[in-house]
């Protein structure tokens, strides 16, 4: 009973959720288009198990002579070792995906409280982690991931980790600018002339008007963050081979171009660029619903 | 508003219109293909592996070659004379690799420094271009030493040197050049150089000038290989006014004379750019001073290399003819297709890089012989080089490569052998409830070939036993060696390519220390050192094959595959010796107009 | 505050963060596993040598002392010798820094001509289909991996097609475009493409645009999407604002409304843009780079990190620093100096 009720509540309000995102317009249609891609690339990828005709890291699945291309049995080929790529496409999404999610926390757990408290605070502190964040940001932000990766070896948590700090001063950088002008808005001036305490002043007035940027760029993050992913195992620091994974998949396929075997790169990497896309349109979508601008 | 949901379904439909029309113009192109992979693995005709190469000089003093019990794919080299055909004046040769450090043959250790040192400078003594394949090495010819003798107990030896040889600057080579070399080489003692690597101050205790024409070679410990030590780039004669006393000759940018130290060779050095730390060209001219010059080589008077990032580019510019050579690296697909394309010839020959697999003793359970000799049973090294290497690779079955004496099958017994790996898996305790856990690492950065594709059949061959689960973890090169260093690697795959064609530099592979597989075995090394002192080969076989055996029983090393050499060329060039001593001629080589 | 003091103090500021970002790559870099001397030996290699060899690369002073040592260096413009192959430093970074340059620049103006154009075309015919077509490129190409792109380009127009070669700068059988000789003097910029003009040669200049194409294109493809992006929204506020309707009304043509007026108003944030995505440029070159092996500076600094050529690394780094603070400090006061809005 309990569960049919409420599942009939989720759905009655998803909706008005979706209907709601109609009327939005483009804006509201983008959200949805990425928000569809993204789901089904993360559904696909949880269901992967069940889904794979074979196990994509078995070698000399097919007949010989490999790679062999899209065929009856085989819909999108197999690589050079043997390996179904439709069983690595489904797998290959889910490191990715880990990586992508677990950089993110990372930067908002750490890169978010950090620019709440400095530009809140102002004065020296505001302007020395300002001073880190810029030399971060400066730098061409693969290099340091190499950098980064390269020290903490392979591994989705040491990729993720690498990538989150690159990032961080993209938060750091859009969460100060709101913290500066809300800081100035005539209500939290009178906030503080009440006598309102820093800590209740932040979480009531200054947060909850930061979240909205915060979570586009988080969803544009996602994207970057995929590609820089991809980026890092194709220079060779990256995952280990045992592990199905787009990336992979794109540096093994590299050396088959001259040879026409085109499938191997091809499919990985048209579902690199949906998932990018998926996170993209999402993120645009979203920063136009939250902070709409006067178009019409 | 009005026409929104129009808006919203054009560009529904416009993403489907574009999906549908890359989906299939991307199977239209790809059934087009390009020059397809052959789908039956054909044996390609006899001409375009191990051609017969008659090159034609005429060497002035010459005991050369060896008609010897060879076996029947072996290239025979007979040097004749040509006067025949019009002959190419340059050639343009492509390569990915690149000079490590310098040309200095006290600080030089890698291959390509090794190549041009060879093609550009001289040693006392060479190999014989096309030794056969499956015979020992014996044919060690004269090069600035016209003959030689050793003392019986084989710590003397008394070389005559060529008489008229000359420096570039005119100055006649004599005993005293060769007294310089050695001395200053082996007392620069550079760390990271092959003299220190090598332990030339092992095996040598002095050098003797014994008159304007004659050096005599003291040495501490009877050391058969010797001679092949001589003919190594190691062993070259310096030129003593570019290579001082004071350091080794590093690139000068701009002068490529200064940059190189070798002379006396058949090429002179005349251009070497570097750009952003590798090489962009060089250029070797005929050398006028040549001492086998009346012999008519080098047969092509001049030489450009170019230097390739990777090895599809090098694959591209050699079947576009931008290159009419190309060796090291080609990719094995690539050189599979080029084997049934008429634009390009393929050569084939043997290979002395091998990799074989390590297992770390410190780390139970791979102090126990069984779960190695399970391990090395479980591979099937044979399914592994068709599957990564398209068949361009042998297996291997002894830690000493095909082409050396010495060379066993002995491993044979530990390999493709699913059921002897299940038993004795059994043995040491494992079941499907209780697997043996293998955690494999292997390099990720390039440094050997097809590290992860290498990594990922193990895997599945191991797998196979249904006793063992595989993880598999990558790392790059410096933090590999970092991981050697600190024996935290359970089982690791390692490689090596020999100083000196002798098997005395491969055996030592299986107790070696600084592969820090604590493995030690006081047996094994007995027979090793009473091999390198005698001379009999016959002999030399029966002990090698000896420290085979044990490494069967112990199996601390599992050796994996031996690399084959090749080099594509356009179809008018000549001349390539692909053999044992991975020495690339590049005097010999030709093309007709 | 002045436009000279301005500069002036951004100059001082980079100096600091600078200094930051070497500090962070010197330790980054000597914290990861493996040291650039054990490298040296292929094969064996006993303690003593080692230790005798660290000294040579001086590796075995104190971390601080080496941190001292080279920013010592730095300042008076030594960059130091490879650990790997003892080359001074400063030789090989401006050796590969122009093919960087060449790609980067070239990729930039494709990015931003494409992108205005794009960018232009869409905000002329807003919400239809142009419109959204174009909309969508603009976000799809920002999605594709550049290196994805490149094995793309090269796989149909390097093998299947021919049409352009791959893996090297130039052609092996040409020498090198070697600029302006004058008597004994050489002008050269190591730009290929500018090189062969200086140098009068047509052939040479073709050939070298014909190994540029594909990264070009790669890259700038991947890069044209913010651009049209910002040009199309900027374009949208400018065309709506009221001189733009007088200018109409006066019976301007459309066109020289849209160039004339609109576009350069447009401009000033696009230049903004372009210097704050400088670093994406180089970060990007990094991987074309490595997808069509082309020789330049992103190429050099993935090599050396394999090695562990520590004072490559850092003299790369401090370099992209400079590069880096360099172009925006010459992008904000170009910014300064042409918006009329900013007076100090």
């Amino acid at each position: 009973m309990a569960g049919g009720e409420s599942r009939g509540r989720i759905v009655v309000q998803l909706f008005p959720r979706i209907a709601s995102l109609r009327k939005r317009g483009l804006a509201g249609w983008t959200t949805l288009v990425g928000s569809v891609i993204v789901v089904t690339i993360i559904a696909m990828t949880l269901v992967a198990p069940w889904i794979s005709p074979h196990d994509p890291s078995a070698i000399g699945v097919g007949k010989p002579p490999y790679p062999s291309p899209p065929s009856a049995d085989f819909p999108l080929g197999t690589n050079h070792l043997g390996m179904d790529m439709l069983s690595r496409v489904f797998w290959g999404g889910s490191t990715m995906l880990q990586v992508a999610i677990i950089s993110v926390i990372v930067c908002l757990v750490v890169g978010v409280p950090i620019a709440l408290l400095a530009s809140y605070a102002g004065g020296m502190l505001d302007k020395a982690t300002s001073l880190v964040m810029d030399s971060i940001y400066a730098f061409p932000g693969l290099v340091l991931a190499i950098a980064i990766a390269a020290m903490l070896g392979p591994g989705v948590v040491n990729m993720a980790l690498s990538i989150g700090v690159v990032y961080i001063p993209s938060y750091f950088r859009v969460v100060r600018s709101q913290v500066l002008s809300i800081k100035e808005l005539p209500y939290v001036e009178a906030a503080r002339t009440i006598g309102a305490r820093s800590r209740s002043i932040l979480f009531r007035y200054i947060l909850p008007n930061v979240v909205p940027s915060v979570v586009v760029i988080a969803t544009i993050n996602f994207a970057d963050a995929i590609l820089t992913a991809a980026g890092l195992t194709f220079v060779g620091l990256g995952l280990s081979v045992g592990i199905p994974d787009w990336g992979w998949d794109l540096t093994w396929g590299r050396q088959y171009l001259t040879t026409g075997s085109w499938w191997i790169i091809a499919f990985p990497g048209l579902m690199i660029v949906l998932l990018a896309l998926g996170f993209t349109l999402l993120g645009e979508g979203l920063s136009e619903l939250l902070n709409p601008r006067l178009e019409e | 508003m009005k026409n929104r949901s129009a808006v919203s379904n054009t560009i529904a439909s416009a993403l489907v219109v574009v999906m549908i029309i890359a989906g299939v113009g991307g199977y239209y192109l790809g059934s087009q293909g390009v020059a397809p992979a052959a789908t039956t693995v054909t044996q390609v005709a006899a001409t375009t592996l191990f051609q017969t190469v008659t090159i034609t000089t005429q060497m002035p003093t010459v005991t050369t070659v060896t008609t010897k019990t060879a076996v029947t794919t072996v290239p025979t080299v007979t040097i004749t004379t040509t006067t025949g055909p019009k002959l190419k004046d340059t050639l343009v040769m492509g390569t990915t690799d690149s000079v490590e450090v310098n040309l200095d043959p006290a600080e030089a250790y890698d291959f390509f420094g090794w190549e041009i040192i060879m093609n550009t400078g001289a040693g006392l003594v060479d190999i014989a271009p096309g030794t056969p394949y499956n015979a020992g090495i014996k044919d060690i010819t004269p090069a600035l030493a016209t003959d030689w003798t050793a003392s019986a107990d084989g710590k003397t030896y008394t070389f005559n040197l060529r008489q008229g040889a000359k420096f570039y600057n005119g100055r006649e080579f004599t005993a005293d050049d060769v007294k310089y070399s050695f001395d200053r080489n082996m007392g620069l003692a550079i760390e990271e150089g092959p003299q220190v690597g090598i332990g030339y101050s092992d095996i040598i205790d002095s050098v003797e000038v014994t008159g304007k024409y004659q050096v005599v070679f003291h040495l501490k410990i009877p050391f058969s290989p010797f001679l092949n030590l001589m003919a190594a780039q190691a062993s070259y004669i310096v030129n003593k006014d570019i290579a001082t006393t004071a350091g080794p000759v590093n690139y000068v940018e701009g002068d490529a004379r200064k940059s190189n130290p070798n002379d006396l060779g058949p090429y002179v050095l005349s251009s070497w750019s570097r750009v952003a730390g590798k090489d962009n060209e060089m250029r070797l001219d005929a050398n006028p001073n040549y001492w086998a010059k009346a012999a008519g080589l080098p047969m092509t008077p001049h030489v450009i290399i170019k230097f390739y990032a990777d090895a599809t580019a090098l694959g591209l510019a050699v079947r576009s003819g931008d290159v009419d050579i190309a060796f090291r690296q080609l990719l094995a697909s690539d050189i599979e297709s080029m084997k049934t394309d008429p634009k390009v010839k393929v050569w084939q020959g043997t290979g002395a890089f091998i990799q074989y697999m390590l297992f770390q003793e410190k780390i139970p359970p791979f102090d126990n012989p069984k779960v190695r000799q399970a391990i090395s049973a479980a591979l099937d090294r044979k399914e592994m080089v068709d599957t990564v290497f398209l068949g361009q690779a042998e297996p291997l079955y002894s830690i000493i490569p095909k082409g050396m004496m010495g060379n066993t099958d002995k491993f044979k017994e530990l390999d493709k052998d699913t059921a002897k790996a299940v038993s004795l898996l059994k043995e040491a305790g494992y079941s499907e409830t209780n697997k043996l856990k293998v955690e494999m690492w292997y390099e990720s950065s390039g440094h050997y070939p097809q590290s992860p594709d290498q990594a990922a059949v193990y895997k599945a061959q191991l797998e196979r036993t249904g006793l063992i689960e595989v993880t598999l973890k990558g790392a790059d090169w410096p933090s590999y060696r970092q991981n050697r260093n600190a024996e935290i690697m359970p089982v690791y795959v390692y490689g090596w390519y020999p100083d000196y064609v002798d098997p005395d530099d491969y055996a030592f592979l299986y107790w070696a220390a600084w592969i820090h597989h604590n493995y030690e075995n006081p047996e094994a090394v007995a027979l090793y050192d009473q091999a390198r002192a005698i001379s009999d080969p016959t002999q030399r076989s029966q002990l090698y094959a000896q420290i085979d055996d044990i490494a069967v029983r112990d199996c601390p090393v599992a050796p994996l595959y031996q690399g084959s050499a090749f080099a594509v060329t356009s179809p008018q060039v000549d001349g390539l010796v692909l053999d044992i001593s991975q020495n690339f001629r590049i005097w010999l080589l030709f093309a007709k107009l | 505050m002045s436009l000279r003091s301005y500069v002036v103090a951004r100059v001082l500021l980079t100096i600091p963060m600078i200094l930051l970002l070497l500090t962070m790559v010197f330790l980054i870099i000597r914290v990861m596993p493996g040291d650039p001397a054990d490298l040296h030996f292929e094969k064996r290699v006993d303690p003593e040598t080692l230790a005798a060899f660290k000294q040579r690369l001086g590796l075995d002073k104190p971390l601080p002392i080496q941190y001292v040592d080279y920013v010592a260096g730095l300042l008076t413009g030594n960059l130091g010798s490879s650990m790997q192959d003892y080359s001074p430093i400063g030789q090989q970074i401006f050796s590969a820094f122009p093919a960087t340059l060449e790609l980067a620049i070239y990729s930039a103006a494709f990015a931003i001509i494409v992108g205005v154009l794009l960018g232009v075309r869409a905000s002329r015919s807003y919400n239809s289909i142009p419109d959204h077509t174009i909309r969508i490129f603009g976000i799809v190409s920002y999605a594709i991996p550049v290196f994805f792109l490149g094995e793309v380009l090269i796989m149909i127009f390097g093998i299947y097609l021919g049409w352009f070669p791959t893996g090297l700068r130039f052609s092996p059988r040409m020498d090198a475009p070697q600029g302006l000789q004058l008597g004994g003097w050489r002008l050269a910029t190591g730009l290929y493409t500018v090189d062969s003009l200086l140098e009068g040669n047509l052939t040479k200049f073709l050939e070298s645009v014909r190994y540029l194409f594909l990264p070009v294109l790669a890259l700038g493809t991947v890069l044209c999407g913010i651009f049209i992006r910002m040009t199309r929204s900027n374009m949208l506020e400018t065309l709506r604002l009221d001189f733009v309707t007088s200018a109409r009304a006066r019976g301007l043509k459309e066109r020289a409304v849209v160039y004339a007026y609109a576009l350069r108003n447009a401009f000033l944030p696009i230049l903004t843009m372009m210097g704050l995505q400088f670093a994406a440029l180089l970060a990007g070159a990094v991987l074309t780079e490595t997808t069509f092996s082309w020789p330049g500076l992103g190429r050099y600094l993935v090599a050396r990190i394999t090695f562990r050529d520590y004072t490559a690394i850092q003299g790369t780094v401090v370099f992209y620093g400079v590069i880096v603070a360099l172009v925006s400090l010459i992008v904000d006061v170009l910014y300064a100096y042409l918006d009329p809005r900013i007076r100090f």
